[in-house]
């Protein structure tokens, strides 16, 4: 069974239809690359994915529950799913353990010590452990999308949501959080990403999503994909992008 | 005693001398009574405003039912009316009306009432204040806060409040320098406070000019004081975390860079 199942979702914003008819399945441990130019729906798609936006239509089945239904318990799901923004969204108020700890405390009732302990641990695996302490008004781009994947990964995910991680920051910054970002995919995270790094989306996707006009237009293997794309629009898109 | 006023000097400098001499502790009880009302006021108030302000932040989701949707509307509009009712009615009619309408139910002193009345008054306001300080509060606060589970009550009192009354912090001091003034109108419940000891030095004395020159001195006295030390805790609260306090000699804590330094 498939970790995630999206069938004909549909969101709409007023009478602006923003995804149609959306079908897509991800497997467990897979990392999954969306792309596409800007207002295809990728974001959307995303933030759909945690029900920050609430669909209109259709189904989101993940680990064989509908997550859709009036009953289901949102908030303890979405402890289970990580969401990184692209302007990071630490808690500004606080360091950056804190930004850790308040949701192990908070939503999944852990001690004060534990919540430590474990987020010294994954501060430590995105190699921000010197900074723990640190406000994270102080902190760079790179260290602030750190932190970021450190507080999500605290949470212990089961699904990791990325809406361009790397956008907001200066281009020498960007390779330090995809490095994080690949790690994880070689520990089998399964992740959604939304890139415009094709060459990351090459190297860590299982399989690239091409969204066009909020339809998924094509998806393959990033080998299919970016050597042989079949659709106008895709080649038109790379096209571009690659140049 | 008969001619009381002879005894004091006919200018305004030195019969308002003469008077703060003679009748300080009748000031000084006023003023700390001024300072009682004014400083409990507006911590109530803040309690008060948090809570309107949090009730008329509560949002819509598709998921509620009817009930939950009818109850959200009746409590947004419960905090409407007291918001509107108070600001826009002086706090002087206020205090004479709930003073003597409620005493029939609770027997209560001047000062409580007053309390009481500037409270809910500054509530109102610390509404509004507190609601501009939750909108200042970029939207993505929130969300990082939902997407890790928090609901939204957590999502507010741990994440969004905190943010929201530092931001909103001056006005909010600005809120406590009016009290201190505003509760002059309560001497028409008879509240012992600055203006109303300062009514009373002055019918003894029967010099209402050189009094109430005591009684301006006092009331900016307290204005000044209270807005140094706001500003003080508005420095404070500005000051980026993690950089250590004055005391510390180090401008910054950056151990990456300790670490270098032993390696070399």
């Amino acid at each position: 069974m498939s970790l995630i199942e999206i069938k004909n979702l549909n969101k709409s914003f007023g009478s602006n239809l923003v995804l149609k008819d959306i079908n897509l399945t991800v497997e467990e441990k897979q990392v999954v690359c969306l792309i596409g130019s800007s207002g295809s729906g990728k974001s959307t798609l995303l933030r759909c994915i945690n029900l920050l936006e609430t669909p209109n239509g259709g189904e989101i089945i993940v680990d064989g529950q509908n997550i859709m239904t009036a009953d289901f318990d949102i908030n303890k799901y979405r402890s289970h799913v990580g969401m990184i923004f692209q302007s990071f969204n630490l808690f500004s108020h606080m360091n950056a353990i804190q930004n850790c700890m308040v949701g192990q405390t908070e939503v999944l009732k852990l001690s004060k010590s534990e919540a430590k302990a474990i987020s010294l641990k994954y501060l430590e695996k995105v190699g921000m452990l010197e900074f723990a302490n640190q406000s994270v008004k102080s902190l760079s781009g790179g260290q602030k999308q750190r932190v970021a994947i450190a507080r999500a990964l605290c949470m212990e995910p089961r699904i990791l949501l990325l809406d361009e991680p790397t956008s907001a920051l200066d281009p020498e910054m960007v390779g330090e959080v995809l490095e994080v970002i690949k790690q994880l995919a070689k520990e089998g995270l399964t992740m959604l990403i939304v890139t415009h790094e094709m060459s990351f989306a090459n190297d860590v996707a299982d399989t690239v999503v091409f969204m066009d006009q909020g339809v998924v237009c094509e998806y393959g293997s990033p080998k299919e994909m970016f050597s042989n794309p079949k659709h106008l629009r895709t080649k038109e898109f790379l096209a571009r992008i690659l140049r | 005693m008969f001619f009381l006023g002879s005894k004091i000097p006919a200018d305004l400098l030195g019969g308002s001398w003469y008077i703060y001499q003679r009748y300080a502790p009748l000031f000084w009880a006023g003023a700390r009574t001024t300072l009682l009302i004014s400083l409990s006021a507006t911590i109530i108030g803040l309690i008060i405003g948090l809570i309107v302000a949090s009730i008329r932040n509560v949002k819509f989701t598709p998921k509620d039912s009817l009930l939950s949707k009818l109850f959200k509307k009746f409590m947004h509009l419960l905090a409407t009316i007291y918001i509107e009712v108070f600001r826009g009615t002086p706090m002087m009619v206020q205090a004479v009306f709930l003073y003597h309408g409620l005493r029939q139910y609770i027997m209560w002193s001047p000062i409580q009432a007053g309390i009481f009345i500037v409270s809910i008054n500054t509530g109102a306001y610390m509404a509004e204040i507190i609601r501009a300080g939750i909108q200042s509060i970029d939207d993505g606060q929130y969300e990082a806060a939902r997407s890790i589970g928090m609901n939204n009550t957590q999502a507010m009192i741990k994440i969004i409040l905190p943010q929201a009354i530092r931001n909103a912090f001056p006005a909010i001091g600005n809120e406590f320098v009016v009290n201190i003034k505003d509760t002059s109108v309560l001497n028409v419940i008879s509240v012992t406070e600055l203006f109303f000891q300062s009514n009373s030095v002055a019918g003894i004395v029967f010099r209402y000019r050189d009094t109430f020159l005591v009684t301006a001195v006092i009331y900016l006295f307290l204005t000044f004081t209270t807005t140094q030390i706001l500003r003080a805790i508005e420095r404070k609260l500005d000051s980026p975390k993690g950089f250590g306090g004055a005391s510390q000699s180090m401008p910054g804590n950056f151990p990456s860079l300790k670490r270098k330094e032993q390696k070399a």
